[in-house]
């Protein structure tokens, strides 16, 4: 297991994020074209990503190795009007560079995340990703995620 | 040069047309017990063959001692990637399976059937070919579309209990190695020092960056180079691979020490072999891109049937050792001078399983074959027909070694045996054309 440190996204990560939003992104196009990524919207991409990173509805964690962006996770915290818990932390963004996989970096990203969610008092976390991504699939399974919502889509 | 080369091959092709059609078919199954009369029909048939079939209930390993299990292996292929020729389906790809038979038969004395076969997914190829365990002792998997290769090979070699090679990976890697052992020893490197680069990322290459690894090549001195660069951890399509081909994907993290990126010129700086299987040349690999290398380079080109640079380029760029994939040029990087011994000593070893180990020590034993190698000879040629039953030694004592054979044996012995079963078969090779139950070719000796 290797020594990473994982903290919240500073403005300075920002090309490293973006790198890997990107990364994963294309990875999700190879399950389902309907994932096309728009490489167009880079500069909107950056101006979400800014407002977003010191905004209480969402959590923004890196993995940092050597001064190096290994991984990084993306949480929305959403309300359940509905349901009880009332809230949720929905992962969306989940991506760790290749050369530092299967070293425990996905699950010290996600341990941070109860962490910091634990002040706020949530305590249910969800995963979003695409359906065929069995590579997800697997993982969440690992840790004890079950599925939980499903979504159809078509273009017409 | 290259239009003599073209005439050639279309010499070959209209032969080849017209003599498949004489022929119908390049190799049959012959009785090789006497039979006189009847009664010898009741020891090979009904009733004595329930006596022998009895036996081998008992314990299925007798079927290499009482059938022609033995010495029997399948040509397993989908047609999905033959010879030049891409996806031409199974049907096609006969022709070529038949011809590898008969150079299994010819150098080897291996039984080898071909076996094309109609599978629609992985799954199903996995399938076919573990059913078909209890005749063979081995398959040769053949002229397979990259990666599904690799992923049945992988799969195969786990989950049965005969030898499976694949020849576009392993043979060439072998072959591959064991030129590159004889270069390194006459430029006086050490395996362990050498910076090797590999041009082109397909089948032969990523088994034979696999095979450097395992010979003792540092992993971190290899680098590949596919056509959209060097191959490293921070490539964009780095998550495709590793959906699609793994293997590519553990090589892209495991090597380039350096973290090179860029091109093939990047990747040759400093580097003391280049092994490039990529496009047909000549000028697929810039040969001024030698200049870049380290002191004394080998440079192996080995794509088919015009290498990605011209050898005398490659000499007159600095290169000390050239080797291509052509008979019309000194080393002639070919597997056929692999398959036939290795599976003569799987085979005579009754192994369970071929791996990379078994590989190293088949480079090495060729390799070794050439005494006093130079730069114009560092492999042997097909005609040394010696080769193959001291090939098949080595490869059986290094399965006896670790423990994947059923029949032990010394060197020597089975050094004997394979050549006795090489030199009868091809005894009778010779005594059925001398007699002419071998048909000579209807126009009589061909002369080109």
């Amino acid at each position: 297991m290797v020594n990473v440190n994982i903290r919240r996204m500073k403005k300075e990560d920002m090309e490293s994020v973006m790198d890997q939003l990107l990364r994963l992104k294309r990875l999700n196009s190879e399950f389902d074209c309907i994932f096309n990524v728009s490489e167009q919207s880079k500069a909107d991409i950056e101006k979400y990503i800014n407002k977003i990173m010191n905004s209480d509805d969402h959590v923004l964690l890196v993995a940092e190795l050597d001064n190096k962006i290994t991984g990084i996770l993306f949480a929305d915290i959403l309300f359940r009007i509905y349901y009880e818990p009332k809230y949720e932390a929905r992962i969306r963004e989940f991506y760790v560079m290749p050369e530092y996989r299967r070293n425990g970096i996905g699950k010290k990203l996600i341990d941070a995340l109860k962490r910091e969610l634990d002040p706020k008092g949530i305590t249910f976390i969800t995963a979003e990703f695409p359906a065929l991504n069995l590579i997800a699939q697997n993982f969440y399974k690992k840790i004890g995620y079950r599925e939980i919502v499903t979504i159809y889509g078509q273009i017409h | 040069m290259i239009m003599e080369n073209e005439e050639r091959t279309e010499k070959y092709n209209e032969d080849a047309l017209r003599y498949s059609e004489y022929y119908k078919g390049k190799i049959q199954t012959m009785s090789k017990v006497p039979v006189r009369s009847l009664d010898d029909f009741s020891i090979w048939y009904t009733p004595g063959v329930a006596a022998v079939s009895r036996k081998i209930a008992t314990d299925h390993d007798l079927s290499f001692e009482l059938t022609g299990r033995w010495n029997t292996i399948a040509i397993l292929t989908d047609g999905t990637r033959v010879l030049g020729l891409g996806n031409i389906g199974p049907e096609a790809a006969m022709p070529v399976m038949e011809g590898k038979a008969l150079i299994f038969n010819y150098l080897g004395g291996v039984n080898a059937i071909p076996v094309p076969i109609r599978v629609s997914s992985r799954e199903e190829f996995v399938s076919v070919a573990k059913s078909l365990e209890p005749s063979f002792g081995g398959i040769n998997l053949e002229d397979i579309e990259s990666p599904k290769c690799f992923f049945l090979l992988e799969t195969l070699q786990k989950e049965m209990n005969i030898p499976v090679w694949h020849d576009d990976q392993l043979g060439t890697a072998s072959i591959t190695l064991a030129g590159i052992i004889n270069s390194i020893r006459i430029v006086g490197k050490k395996i362990e020092e050498v910076k090797v680069v590999f041009n082109g990322a397909g089948a032969a290459n990523i088994a034979a960056a696999y095979l450097f690894k395992a010979a003792g090549f540092k992993k971190e001195n290899i680098i590949l180079v596919d056509s959209k660069g060097v191959l490293q951890p921070e490539r964009q399509d780095m998550d495709s691979l590793m959906l699609n081909n793994p293997w590519k994907y553990q090589l892209a993290i495991e090597t380039n020490g350096e973290r090179v990126k860029g091109d093939l010129k990047e990747a040759l700086k400093g580097a003391d072999i280049l092994i490039s299987a990529a496009k047909s040349g000549p000028d697929t690999v810039d040969a001024k891109l030698v200049k870049e290398m380290n002191n004394d380079p080998i440079v192996f080109v080995l794509a088919n049937p015009i290498p990605e640079m011209w050898p005398e380029e490659a000499k007159e760029n600095g290169a000390k050792i050239v080797a291509t994939g052509r008979s019309d040029f000194p080393n002639q990087i070919n597997n056929s001078l692999v398959f036939p011994g290795v599976f003569r000593g799987v085979l005579d070893a009754r192994a369970k399983g071929v791996n990379f180990d078994v590989m190293v020590a088949a480079s090495y034993e060729i390799a070794n074959f050439v005494e006093e190698p130079t730069a114009e000879k560092i492999v042997p040629t097909m005609e040394e027909w010696e080769l193959y039953p001291r090939l098949a030694s080595a490869v059986a004592t290094k399965t006896v070694e670790l423990g994947l054979a059923r029949k032990i044996d010394s060197k020597e012995g089975f050094y004997k045996r394979a050549r006795d079963i090489i030199e009868n078969n091809r005894n009778i090779y010779r005594k059925m054309m001398d007699l002419g139950l071998i048909r000579m070719m209807p126009n009589g000796e061909r002369k080109y």
